[in-house]
């Protein structure tokens, strides 16, 4: 029983890492750009409905228009400096997102302080359940379910319907892509202002585990970068694996040998990367 | 004749202004801090404690400025540390050296702040050695065996068999797990686990599933400030608190980061040097100030007190040897000085140079729909344990 | 045909060593000249000396042989803590430290590329980063060898050969480490330069082909990477000796994304892209946190996406831009 609780621990923690950095795999595997400033975009989503949520607005609410602002904000950000990084490479992308990522750091300092932002989940995620066995923490479950119904309308998303197909083809192939008429800067814009609103909806929802501060954006980076490297860029069920993989085993390892958890969440990285160098599911294409 | 008299006497005049105005002299006082960073936090308390002291007393001693320079030190970087106090003693020349929030920047600025005979103030780095590296070394903060100790003894005697310590894996860590297993240990108490926590970890509750398994009567805690703690403090009141664990700590509930935990943290018993809600009134215009100078939301926390009464010290020797005291004066002045501080009565040890104050017992409460700790205990002017047992 | 083709393509890989010979003195001169006229700030200058020495370092791993690296910090830390714990319980000789140093640097350096150099790209990557978080933990945790979080104090130094002392304000320091970035400047253009430099090139434009002609691209990745490394570990070995103090902040990510930061902003595979890099990176940073301490990030963050907007291949493209942008205009005004 004690495995099951530790179990849902690690599925907990891993669906929350999930959900923020499934928007780093879609900008950085399917637009193949280096997006570092991915968590400063989460960390705009999550400091915007705190306001939201001290204007009055009720939890999800605030997360959802959170999140459709950051993809306007993304959307308008890929438009003007974005767009020329494509072609510029990937250390050019990684220097220029580096520094917007400091640039978003100071502003949020200046303007919100340099302390944690409290964004409190509504109280009936609160509470404990009894989930037959134990009582557990409400919250936790509630994570895993955002997690799964996300994975799946994603999978559903980018696997079933046509907008997927076309999104697939354009990163598999852009010139055969636009060569049968498929806009693919559009496209392009619309995934990017996707990937950074799914990054605001998770920082939002996550930010019992990973409280808001101003050095959000870097001190989760390697969290996120790494999710997606051993997942396999641009694998999007390959990052929701790896997610939950190294959840579990650096939950499971915490509890199991606390001496050795320092090391056990990178070791496992290591390991994962050293046996599946392509990525943990082989990515023939976005999915 | 007359005229150039006149005129004379108008130079000499002059001259003798300009004297005067030239004889008031600026005293730099140099702060090194964190200011950039997940430590941010550090810095600007201090800088907001110190505009507030400066608007209480004044900018100037005896006609003297001080002026406070700020450099970054953005973290635990003694290399920086160590090339920013160079800088502030050859370049800015200042006369006070102040902040060190991380023992590793105060450790390495020793050998040169030695050589310069710069009196220091140390406005944090808690490890217990630290100021015996330099002897312009004076620390106004704490040492984390201070306060450990208190909280140990007070689980000794009241009741607690029983207890697991859960510490962030660093050195201030080791500090506290090591003095609370020990004294907790001599009162006759019986420590289960000494978890540690690595310093990026986000999710706690593997470790505290552990602590669970093994129901002990309470968890020790040591966090970093920060997220870190809020999580810690979370978790407990989560899985911990539902099976009657009690949580004990030291600098978790302090007020600025309570309300982040909230209600979860009431009836946490920690020990601490500093509760903002003791009642004297420098606390009182302390509070005040810093809630009109930068809004109603700042809270004073253990760095404000340390900087505010950091200044204390500073401007006490500049009114006393003037604008430019040596080193020599001015530790000689601060050995043993009893003054008064918004915590309450402190001294600085004759022999030591570290800080000798009161540590209080409180509990988290509601008080007008606020989560604020109230003391219930206090023990008087306790000294660095680890000296007495390391005599240098 | 095909021979005239391949020397052009090589041609075009070559770092531009197109500065004119005198013109390399000017940046020594420039450091010299620094020296006596620095004052207070001859430690800052020091770390600066340092940092172009990473920062070079990682031009050869990454520029060169196109090592995607974020976690080459492990080799900078690796080596401060080896010099700092070599010069604490061993032997306080500046010399033997630093060779001991930058050698065992060196070997950590061939056998983490030897686990990792099969890999590539993203896997690549996040295989050097995962190994320096561990190393970073492990310093953390060997509070007994390394001081752990509270750092590792160095004592002083002996005398350099033993005659110059090193004096507490940094005067032999700063001609010590700028001997010592000289030196390996010049081995590293060699190594840029030499045969096996451009094969490091042909490594990072295509692999497949180098493999199709006969290359150990492997073997080969592995010795610029144990180079790298060996460079790096002598910046780490100076700090430590210089500062005389070690913190775990050297070993850290942030560390890694900085000098990363440094080289791409210079420029890469640019005789003086590292140390334009370096210096205009710590020099700006030092400035705006004196200015504000709090808001520096700002100012360092908008030169980053500025230098990448509107320069190509950092701050050494900077000329050039200058250039078109001159002859653009006269061209227009020329009357057409």
């Amino acid at each position: 029983m004690l495995d099951v609780t530790i179990l849902l621990d690690g599925l907990a923690y891993g669906m929350v890492l999930f959900i923020i950095s499934v928007g780093l795999t879609v900008t950085m595997g399917l637009m193949r750009i280096v997006n570092l400033a991915h968590g400063a975009f989460a960390m705009i989503g999550g400091y915007f409905a705190t306001m939201l949520l001290g204007a009055g607005l009720p939890f999800f609410a605030a997360a959802l228009l959170a999140a459709v602002a950051v993809g306007i904000v993304g959307a308008a950000v890929e438009l003007t400096i974005y767009r020329p990084l494509y072609r510029k490479g990937e250390l050019a992308q990684a220097l220029m997102t580096f520094g917007l990522t400091f640039v978003v750091i100071a502003a949020l300092t200046t303007v919100f302080g340099t302390g944690i932002k409290p964004l409190p989940i509504p109280p009936a995620l609160n509470g404990v359940i009894d989930i037959g066995f134990r009582t557990y923490p409400t919250y936790r479950l509630f994570l895993v379910a955002v997690g799964l119904v996300l994975a799946l309308l994603l999978w559903l998303l980018i696997d079933r319907t046509s907008f997927g197909a076309r999104l697939r083809a354009a990163v598999d192939n852009p010139r055969m892509a636009r060569a049968v008429g498929i806009d693919v800067n559009l496209l392009f814009t619309v995934t990017f202002a996707g990937g950074c609103a799914l990054a605001a909806f998770g920082s939002v929802i996550g930010a019992a585990l990973l409280p808001l501060e101003p050095y959000y954006a870097l001190r989760y980076l390697v969290l996120f970068l790494v999710i997606v490297g051993v997942g396999g860029i641009g694998n999007f069920k390959g990052s929701f694996v790896a997610a939950i993989l190294l959840g579990i085993i650096d939950t499971g390892g915490k509890f199991l040998l606390p001496q050795a958890s320092a090391y056990l969440f990178y070791g496992a990285v290591i390991i994962l990367l050293l046996l599946c160098p392509h990525g943990l599911l082989p990515a023939k294409s976005a999915a | 004749m007359k005229t150039l008299r006149l005129l004379a006497l108008c130079a000499a005049g002059l001259m003798w202004a300009m004297a005067t105005v030239a004889s008031a002299e600026t005293v730099k006082v140099g702060v090194i801090a964190t200011f950039s960073g997940p430590f941010a936090r550090w810095g600007e308390q201090f800088q907001q404690a110190i505009k507030v002291y400066q608007k209480q007393h004044g900018e100037s001693v005896n006609g003297n400025t001080i002026e406070v320079v700020y450099r970054d030190d953005g973290g635990p970087d003694p290399a920086r540390a160590k090339q920013l106090a160079e800088e502030l003693i050859l370049r800015e020349k200042v006369q006070f050296l102040g902040g060190f929030v991380f023992t590793p920047n105060a450790l390495s600025v020793a050998d040169i702040v030695t050589e310069a005979k710069m009196p220091t103030v140390i406005f944090n780095a808690s490890t217990a050695i630290v100021v015996r590296k330099s002897p312009y070394f004076v620390r106004v903060s704490q040492t984390i065996p201070q306060v450990t100790v208190e909280i140990a003894k007070w689980a000794a005697k009241n009741d607690f068999k029983r207890i697991i310590t859960a510490v962030t894996d660093y050195a201030p860590g080791y500090d506290a797990e090591t003095y609370f297993v020990k004294t907790f240990k001599a009162g006759g108490g019986e420590i289960l686990e000494s978890i540690r926590i690595p310093l990026a970890t986000t999710d706690f509750s593997p470790f505290y599933e552990r602590v669970l398994q093994q129901k002990p009567d309470a968890l020790f805690i040591f966090g970093p400030g920060g997220p870190p703690t809020v999580g810690m403090i979370n978790t407990w009141a989560s899985r911990l608190k539902p099976a009657g664990i009690k949580l004990l700590g030291t600098a978790e509930t302090q007020e600025i980061d309570l309300p982040k935990v909230g209600p979860a943290a009431l009836g946490v018993v920690t020990a601490f040097h500093y509760t903002e809600t003791v009642d004297n009134p420098l606390n009182k215009t302390l509070w005040a100030d810093l809630t009109t100078m930068f809004g109603k939301n700042t809270v004073p926390d253990l760095s404000s007190v340390a900087a505010y009464d950091g200044m204390e010290l500073i401007y006490r020797a500049v009114a006393k040897f003037g604008p430019r005291p040596t080193g020599d004066q001015a530790i000689g002045f601060w050995r043993g000085m009893a003054f008064d501080s918004p915590r309450g009565p402190i001294k600085i040890d004759e022999k030591t140079r570290d800080i000798i104050q009161n540590v209080y017992l409180r509990k988290v409460e509601e008080r007008d729909g606020k989560l604020v700790n109230i003391n219930f205990e206090t023990i008087p002017m306790v000294r660095d344990p680890w000296k007495d047992e390391h005599p240098g | 045909m095909s021979v005239p083709l391949a020397t052009k393509g090589l041609a075009a890989a070559t770092p531009s060593f197109q500065i004119a010979n005198a013109w390399h003195v000017v940046p020594w001169a420039l450091a010299l000249v620094f020296y006596f006229t620095a004052g207070g700030y001859l430690s800052l200058g020091t770390h600066v000396l340092i940092m172009i020495l990473f920062t070079l370092s990682l031009d050869l791993a990454l520029g060169v042989a196109g090592i995607i690296t974020l976690g080459h910090a492990a080799f900078f830390g690796f080596g401060a803590y080896a010099a700092g714990i070599l010069a604490a319980r061993l032997s306080n000789d500046p010399l033997l430290g630093l060779a001991v140093a930058t050698l065992l640097t060196g070997l950590f350096g061939a056998l983490v590329g030897m686990l990792i150099l099969h890999t590539a790209g993203v896997t690549l990557m996040m295989l050097t980063l995962a190994i320096s978080a561990l190393l970073a933990e492990f310093a953390n945790q060997a509070h007994w060898l390394t001081g752990g979080d509270d750092g590792l104090q160095v004592g002083r130094m002996a005398p350099l050969f033993g005659l110059f002392r090193f004096d507490l304000w940094g005067h032999t320091a700063y001609l010590y480490a700028l001997a010592v970035l000289f030196l390996w400047s010049l081995a590293a253009w060699r190594i840029m330069r030499s045969p096996f430099g451009r094969s490091l090139d042909g490594i990072r434009q295509n692999p497949r082909r180098m493999r199709a002609i006969g290359t150990p691209v492997w073997r080969r990745l592995v010795v610029a990477y144990g180079l790298s490394a060996a460079m790096a570990g002598t910046a780490g070995a100076l700090e430590a000796q210089t500062t005389r103090a070690v913190g775990l902040g050297a070993l850290g990510v942030l560390a890694s994304g900085t000098v990363l930061v440094m080289l791409i902003l210079g420029g890469t595979r640019r005789t003086y892209g590292a140390f334009v890099g370096a210096t205009v990176y710590v020099v700006v940073q030092d400035v705006a946190a004196q200015i504000d301490p709090f808001r520096w990030m700002f100012v360092v963050g908008i030169l980053l996406v500025a230098v990448v907007l509107f320069l190509e291949n950092g701050l050494m493209g900077l000329p050039e831009a200058a250039r078109r942008v001159l002859r653009g205009s006269r061209s227009r005004s020329g009357g057409r």
